[in-house]
């Protein structure tokens, strides 16, 4: 079974991908409210994550930020990273695929192909 | 000896008299010197102030842009945010993931989610609009297959298409397998696609939505033909404006934001092409055209929608002719609606009979109303417009009629030696500027010309329209750039003499204006500026005849003579031929 781990500052948006996921795809879900508890729950050697939904703007450490870090830590480096972003200007998603990233998604997302989306981004077949 | 004492005095007085008068005129003099260097001080100041002015007002702008699209860029996400939750709860819901629910409950549901899809929409469109009409989205332009662009906009419509049980149709009517034109591919995509999910809307289920492609050797045409309930003449123009739907419950019944037509026209203007919509010849429903160049000069801002022409009123008797019997019903109502009297002609054969039968009963007797003008199509089948112009003004009776070409293609692009028409109008064209020509051509029947000056100054205006007052030549005089837009809407000048510093602007954005301007494009042009005009700028200013003179250099009355003299030339041309 696929797990993912999502890192949103806001509560419900958490909860509704999340249950997206868990009803569309049947995939496990973890979550984080931050860059900081991103890193630490990605790095978990019991529960690595499959991949990682990250929003771009949360306060602290963005997801920019965060994910230049988990590159620099061999022991996230190779976890696929999906951003989600409310931004629709196209400097800001040429700058996000800039990054290196494994792909840009949008919000508002739709709850019932969020899933579908994930998997051909990242060409799980599954 | 008395004598020469009186004559040594009077010559003493002569000479105190004459050194009063030179230390008079000197000091006069001295006076006007140091007026003038006062005068000269006062401007040099004045045109520092103006000079900082501008700078202030220019950095201030800049100031305004960043702190707008910051603003944008955080209403756009402010809005999206909890948007996301909505969407996303409720479509978990409204889809049944979360159980089964009673009918009445899903029904509300559904509601919540269809309005919140809306206004996602809704949000997007606004952005998008507010982008494109602040220049904030410049074109990525590059060569671009229109068949490939058609099919992908069909392709990706077709979901939408089956669901509504409507098909969709290609249809080449090109002889070329590929016409390649200059467009931002995406842009061009997203109005092909909007067209497409209009037509498909407003289409009864079992019909059929085309996408028709053409070509000629200047522009692409683009048609989307639908059957459905159609749109109202006198609503044709402004579909086109934001948040005009042609029935108001047409927002929440079909889901549409009022902004999709508004986008599609920003973005066509935006690529220096035309977009208009005509109800179908034949049977029910709409036909949505774009007309694109296919090598775009793109501009950097659409032309502002406020800048839109006042219709004029005229009368007198028209015979309008085209092959295309939907043309010629839409510009008759157009005429009719303004007091013309209207003939309808469907090829050159019948105009040629009809305009030649009309005149010779004008002749005869008093009680025919003769031909006031000819609105001529020039591609149609058997006799050309080229052809039938040709004839009309080889005919002695004919010839004094005035002939308006009504085409696709640019008077810069007429076939020479064909005969002159007096005025031209490029398709696609609007009404205003239809009856702007129109209004032109029948008010030059034998009137003198009429030159605008476009002139900041308002004494050096009233200096310059002094001197045409003299010689019996009409003027009209405006001060800013939106004032000079205005007055060639409302009817073509014959000439244009222009100022390139304006309070509101520079006149290089009044030029590309007036480019852009079917009607419009050859206007002869004198510029006479305070500005120097370097060699690449001139080739930038270059529209139909033009002349550079330099303030500094060239008195009012030197231009004066040269306008004249371009004048007359004028009189005893006809406007189209000064391309």
């Amino acid at each position: 079974m696929r797990l993912i781990l999502i890192i949103d500052d806001e509560d419900d948006i958490r909860e509704v991908a999340a249950l997206s996921l868990e009803a569309t795809a049947g995939w496990e879900i973890i979550t984080a409210c931050s860059g900081a508890d991103g890193i630490h729950a990605a790095a978990n050697p019991q529960r690595k994550p499959h991949a990682i939904l990250m929003d771009v703007m949360m306060p602290g450490m963005d997801g920019p930020t965060t994910f230049r870090k988990m590159q620099q830590n061999p022991d996230t480096a190779g976890i696929p990273v999906l951003l989600l972003t409310a931004k629709v200007q196209g400097v800001d998603q040429r700058r996000f695929a800039d990054l290196g990233v494994a792909g840009v998604l949008f919000k508002p997302f739709d709850p019932l192909t969020l899933a579908t989306e994930i998997s051909s981004v990242l060409g799980w077949n599954d | 000896m008395s004598a020469l004492p009186s004559i040594v005095f009077g010559m003493l007085l002569v000479t105190i008299f004459l050194l009063g008068v030179v230390t008079l005129r000197l000091a006069s003099r001295a006076r006007i010197q140091q007026e003038a260097i006062e005068q000269l001080n006062e401007a040099l100041r004045h045109s520092q102030e103006y000079a900082e002015q501008q700078k202030t007002k220019l950095a201030l702008r800049s100031d305004l842009d960043t702190v707008k699209d910051e603003f944008i860029s955080t209403v756009s996400h402010e809005l999206r945010t909890p948007l996301t939750s909505i969407r996303g709860a409720l479509g978990l819901l409204s889809a049944g993931m979360m159980g089964n629910m009673d009918p009445k409950a899903q029904n509300l549901l559904r509601i919540a989610s269809s309005n919140t899809e809306r206004l996602i929409r809704l949000i997007n469109d606004i952005l998008d609009l507010e982008r494109m009409d602040s220049g904030r989205a410049p074109l990525k332009l590059r060569r671009c297959s229109v068949q490939e662009l058609a099919r992908e906009a069909v392709d990706t419509m077709t979901p939408m298409a089956d669901g509504a049980n409507i098909h969709l149709e290609l249809q080449c009517l090109a002889p070329r397998d590929s016409i390649y034109f200059d467009a931002d591919a995406d842009r061009i995509l997203q109005v092909i696609t909007n067209l497409l999910s209009n037509a498909i809307k407003f289409s009864p289920p079992s019909s059929t939505v085309a996408v028709q492609i053409d070509s000629d050797v200047n522009s692409v045409l683009l048609k989307v033909v639908d059957h459905g309930r159609g749109i109202p003449l006198d609503k044709l123009e402004a579909v086109f404006d934001r948040f005009q739907q042609v029935e108001s419950a047409d927002a929440s019944k079909k889901g549409g934001t009022g902004l999709g037509l508004a986008i599609c026209r920003s973005i066509i203007q935006q690529h220096g092409g035309a977009i208009w919509a005509q109800p179908n010849q034949s049977g029910p429903g709409t036909t949505l055209w774009v007309q694109l160049s296919r090598s775009a000069r793109a501009t950097d801002t659409p032309t502002p929608a406020h800048i839109a022409p006042p219709a004029e009123r005229g009368e007198g008797l028209i015979l309008v002719c085209d092959d295309d019997p939907g043309i010629r019903v839409v510009v008759a109502e157009q005429l009719r609606q303004h007091g013309y009297d209207i003939l309808e002609a469907g090829s050159g054969e019948e105009v040629i009979s009809i305009a030649g039968r009309h005149s010779a009963n004008a002749r005869k007797n008093g009680n025919s109303t003769p031909i006031s003008a000819i609105l001529l199509d020039l591609y149609m089948p058997g006799l050309s417009g080229w052809e039938t112009l040709q004839r009309l003004k080889e005919t002695p009776i004919t010839a004094g009629i005035p002939v308006v070409i009504l085409s696709v293609i640019p008077p810069t692009d007429r076939v020479q030696g064909a005969g002159e028409p007096e005025g031209w109008v490029q398709k696609p064209f609007n009404e205003n500027l239809l009856l702007a020509e129109l209004g032109r051509v029948l008010r030059a029947k034998g009137s003198p010309g009429q030159i605008l000056l476009v002139e900041q100054d308002q004494e050096l205006a009233q200096v310059i329209r002094a001197g045409f007052q003299n010689a019996g030549v009409r003027m009209d005089h405006v001060s800013t750039l939106q004032q000079a837009v205005d007055r060639c809407l409302l009817g073509r000048p014959d000439l244009v003499i222009l100022e390139l510093t304006l309070p509101d602007g520079d006149g290089f954005s009044l030029i590309d204006w007036l480019r852009r301007q079917p009607g419009l494009q050859t206007l002869p042009l004198v510029v006479y500026s305070s500005r120097e005009v370097t060699e690449a700028e001139m080739a930038k200013l270059r529209l139909g005849q033009a002349q550079f003179f330099s303030k500094a250099k060239v008195k009012p009355l030197e231009v004066e003579e040269l306008v004249l003299a371009m004048v007359s030339r004028l009189r005893n041309s006809t406007p189209a031929s000064v391309a």
